[in-house]
């Protein structure tokens, strides 16, 4: 019996032990990569990827999972490109709002439909990028000198520091409270590591698991909306990419692929992770499409690694 | 054939078997009976493999054997029919009986389905059955899969050199009154190829099946008697052991409920389980409901918690007419409800005690809609020193407490949410004796205050121990209202002339 607890707290404090040796095997390579502007450079290319995997992150919590996320994130940067040079401003909250309806339909079909929420998002992510696509008619939609003025909030910095890292630690601090502080929270950890306990205990468990898909197309349309601003530019397949990223994030920072343990800072260590190895590759000179391949790789040896085979005899 | 000498099995504090010898003869039904918790299930699954002892031996034809699994057991000619019948139904009967076995009927590597049915045919007709083997099992009624299960475990016959032993565990609860003559019918032909060991919660039926019977009662054999020489009355009064004892159910702290009533149901019926039941709920009460297993009150108390509804009649709770149509429903009116399955449906083992404590009460530790945790960690720590949880604090999860303790949390959950009625489904099952006592003693302190109980309990001492009011049901009607006073309590035979 000693031996789980010290077990179980070495799985703890892993990728945080992991991201240090990362960060010092480059230094000593490299010693560039240790200064204070890089860092924060590092920090800028891991904002957008962090924004979406804090919203997985709520998902995942309640043992589900949203294979939607990267598609709301095409169509918001979609949404903001067309929309910015008519609404301005505006074109935020309705991207942001279409992020929004979309989670609430993901989490509706789950939960009322009974269906199983790898499938449910599986749906909405071809019914969403699909709207991107006709939307845009299939073309990457740029947005010009007089938009962009209104992207300075994303491109631009305070102090030095780059706007996006001040936006992702706001939705770092905006999450954490979330999960420590309201009902909500409370109860989707129950759900996650009990979801019968949690329904007999008269929690509504359909409801939270609505909100939390809701949260993550919410904060799927804040990371295209960021990457549509870093980018100066709206793509019907700009988050393809991101999706497999975003998951691996949530799982390598050891947030439990079965729920009911984990949680936002977990998220923030996997996120950093998943962008120092992308880096690391990148200087290695590691093809970009080779790199998917990595990312998938450390998926499964992240989930196969963590997985509780106790609890779990059997998974399908 | 069979014997086992000086079983004993343990599970952590709890003594589940001790030093069991049973035996079991060439052609012979030996019946086993006892109350829940009394050691049944444990000494079958030690006999199928499915656990191993931890003291004494099985012996097979006098030799010693020692079975690490069910495989084993086959081997050693041990088949068995459990109560949650093991037949995949999505599979052909054919199929369900040679699972596992399809390599002895392949030709040029696929399976020869003409010999695969053939031999489920004659499988079939050990049985007396002739049910076509290309029949999904999913379409057959409950007793045809009852004997599909064992000519299954019949099949052993081909493998295993000498005669089978084959295990009945609960093999009625889900047929009618014809199906299971039926079965009986087909047990007795099978004497001559087999014996059997027969559990089940009906002692007439045991009375009419076996030839011998033991008696268990908390892990012991307490007696072992030819059938002929049994009666049910007799059966019962040796499981029960000794009369009841009012000290251990704290009768004299037994006070007589208010007569307000918090919850009254009327003419409440679903589908086949129960029907026409009247209730009525007092504040103070522990209303118990008796019945064997089919008796409907299982699907009757989960109906009161919003798990299933009713399909007619109506509920009235606190005096106002209500609809549950989920768990949420009953504890929004105020219900609460501590499982059988304490680990799958009480808590939610791998969180702390604190904030299993306030999973049903969230808002009362919330200030400005936002969980305090200052306070839900004062106000978990109050429960462990009200209801006196072993514990070194509120924050270790509940995976780390005993039994006793867990259920304790399971009812500081309740009584922090504020619940004035809670329903007990069977809260002693898997309890050492003293925990059992500390739950007795929580009953009579929380029902003093004026929450209302209905219990369904494991076994007739501790219903009418603990009862102020007990009703009988019997195939899922009301048969008897019984009034269960301090002083002057039913006996035990007064209840089982309604249950069977």
């Amino acid at each position: 019996m000693s031996a789980v607890p010290s077990l179980a707290r070495w799985r703890d404090a892993a990728p945080a032990l992991f991201l240090a040796v990362l960060v010092a095997v480059i230094t000593v390579a490299t010693p560039d990569f240790a200064q204070p502007g890089n860092l924060l450079g590092v920090l800028a290319d891991t904002a957008t990827l962090f924004v979406l995997a804090a919203g997985m992150t709520f998902v995942i919590l309640i043992g589900g999972i949203d294979l939607a996320a990267h598609t709301i994130a095409s169509l918001s940067s979609v949404v903001v490109a067309l929309l910015l040079p008519t609404l301005g401003y505006g074109a935020f909250p309705v991207a942001l709002a279409v992020g929004f309806a979309s989670g609430l339909f993901s989490g509706v079909v789950h939960v009322r439909l009974h269906v199983p929420s790898f499938i449910a998002t599986l749906a909405t992510s071809g019914v969403v990028s699909g709207v991107a696509l006709l939307v845009s008619d299939a073309r990457t939609i740029s947005i010009d000198a007089a938009g962009r003025s209104q992207l300075a909030w994303i491109t631009g910095s305070v102090a030095g520091v780059p706007a996006v890292v001040l936006i992702a630690a706001a939705v770092f601090l905006a999450c954490a409270f979330v999960q420590r502080f309201t009902r909500f929270g409370r109860r989707s950890l129950a759900i996650g590591a009990g979801e019968p306990a949690a329904w007999a205990s008269g929690i509504r468990v359909g409801r939270q698991k609505i909100i939390a898909f809701a949260l993550c197309g919410t904060l799927a349309a804040l990371a295209g909306a960021l990457l549509a601003g870093r980018l100066s530019a709206g793509t019907p397949v700009l988050g393809n990419q991101l999706l497999l990223p975003a998951i691996a994030s949530v799982i390598v920072g050891g947030t439990a692929i079965t729920g009911g343990a984990g949680g936002i800072g977990r998220t923030l260590i996997g996120a950093l992770i998943i962008t120092v190895v992308r880096i690391g590759m990148t200087f290695v000179g590691v093809n970009i499409f080779a790199q998917q391949v990595v990312f998938g790789l450390v998926l499964i040896a992240a989930v196969a690694v963590t997985i509780d085979r106790t609890k779990i005899p059997i998974v399908k | 054939m069979l014997e086992t000498i000086g079983l004993s099995k343990s599970f952590g504090s709890l003594k589940a078997l001790n030093d069991i010898d049973i035996k079991v003869g060439r052609g012979e039904v030996v019946g086993l009976v006892g109350e829940n918790g009394a050691g049944k299930s444990t000494l079958m699954r030690i006999l199928a493999g499915v656990e191993q002892p931890d003291e004494g031996e099985l012996r097979r034809d006098g030799e010693p054997i020692h079975l690490s699994g069910p495989l084993d057991a086959g081997r050693q000619g041990i088949g068995l029919v459990f109560q949650e019948q093991s037949l995949l139904l999505n599979m052909s009967v054919a199929e369900n009986l040679f699972l596992g076995r399809e390599a002895e009927f392949t030709r040029f590597g696929l399976i020869d389905r003409n010999k695969l049915h053939a031999a489920a045919r004659q499988q079939l007709a050990k049985v007396g059955q002739t049910i076509d083997p290309g029949k999904r099992v999913s379409e057959l009624a409950f007793s045809e899969r009852q004997m599909v299960e064992l000519a299954k475990a019949l099949t052993l016959e081909d493998r295993v050199d000498r005669d089978l032993v084959i295990l009945l565990d609960e093999p009625t609860s889900v047929l009618e009154q014809a199906e299971i003559d039926i079965l009986f019918a087909r047990v007795r032909a099978l004497r001559a190829r087999a014996s059997f060991v027969f559990v089940s919660h009906r002692l007439d039926e045991v009375l009419a099946l076996s030839d011998r019977i033991y008696v268990m009662k908390d892990g012991a054999i307490v007696g072992a008697m030819p059938a002929a020489e049994a009666s049910v009355p007799k059966l019962h009064q040796m499981m029960v052991g000794h009369g009841l004892h009012g000290e251990y159910y704290r009768e004299n702290e037994q006070r007589p409920p208010a007569a307000d009533a918090v919850l009254v149901a009327r003419g409440l019926g679903s589908g086949r389980a129960y029907r026409d039941v009247d209730l009525t709920l007092h504040r103070g009460e522990v209303l118990a409901i008796a019945g064997v297993i089919g008796s409907g009150r299982e699907e009757l108390i989960r109906t009161i918690f919003g798990f299933e509804p009713a399909d007619t009649g109506t509920l009235e709770v606190f005096g106002k007419t209500v609809v549950l149509t989920s768990p949420a429903d009953a504890v929004a009116r105020g219900i609460g409800y501590i499982p059988r399955e304490r680990r799958v449906e009480g808590l939610v083992m791998l969180l702390s005690i604190a904030v299993n404590t306030t999973l049903a009460g969230l808002d009362g530790v919330c200030r400005r809609g936002l969980v305090d945790h200052a306070r839900e960690r004062a106000v978990a720590r109050s429960w462990i020193d009200r209801l006196a949880i072993k514990t070194s604090g509120p924050d270790l999860p509940c995976s780390s407490l005993s039994g006793g303790n867990q259920q304790k949390v399971v009812l500081a959950k309740w009584l922090q949410a504020g619940s004035g009625i809670l329903i007990l489904d069977h809260p002693t099952r898997g309890l050492d004796v003293g925990a059992k006592e500390e739950v007795y003693r929580l009953i009579r302190e929380v029902c003093a205050r004026g929450t209302a109980v209905i219990l369904t309990a494991d076994t007739l001492e501790e219903t009418i121990g603990l009862a102020h009011t007990i009703l009988v049901m019997r195939d899922g009607r009301v048969t008897a209202k019984i009034d269960a006073a301090p002083g002057a309590k039913p006996a035990q035979v007064d209840l089982i002339e309604y249950m069977v």
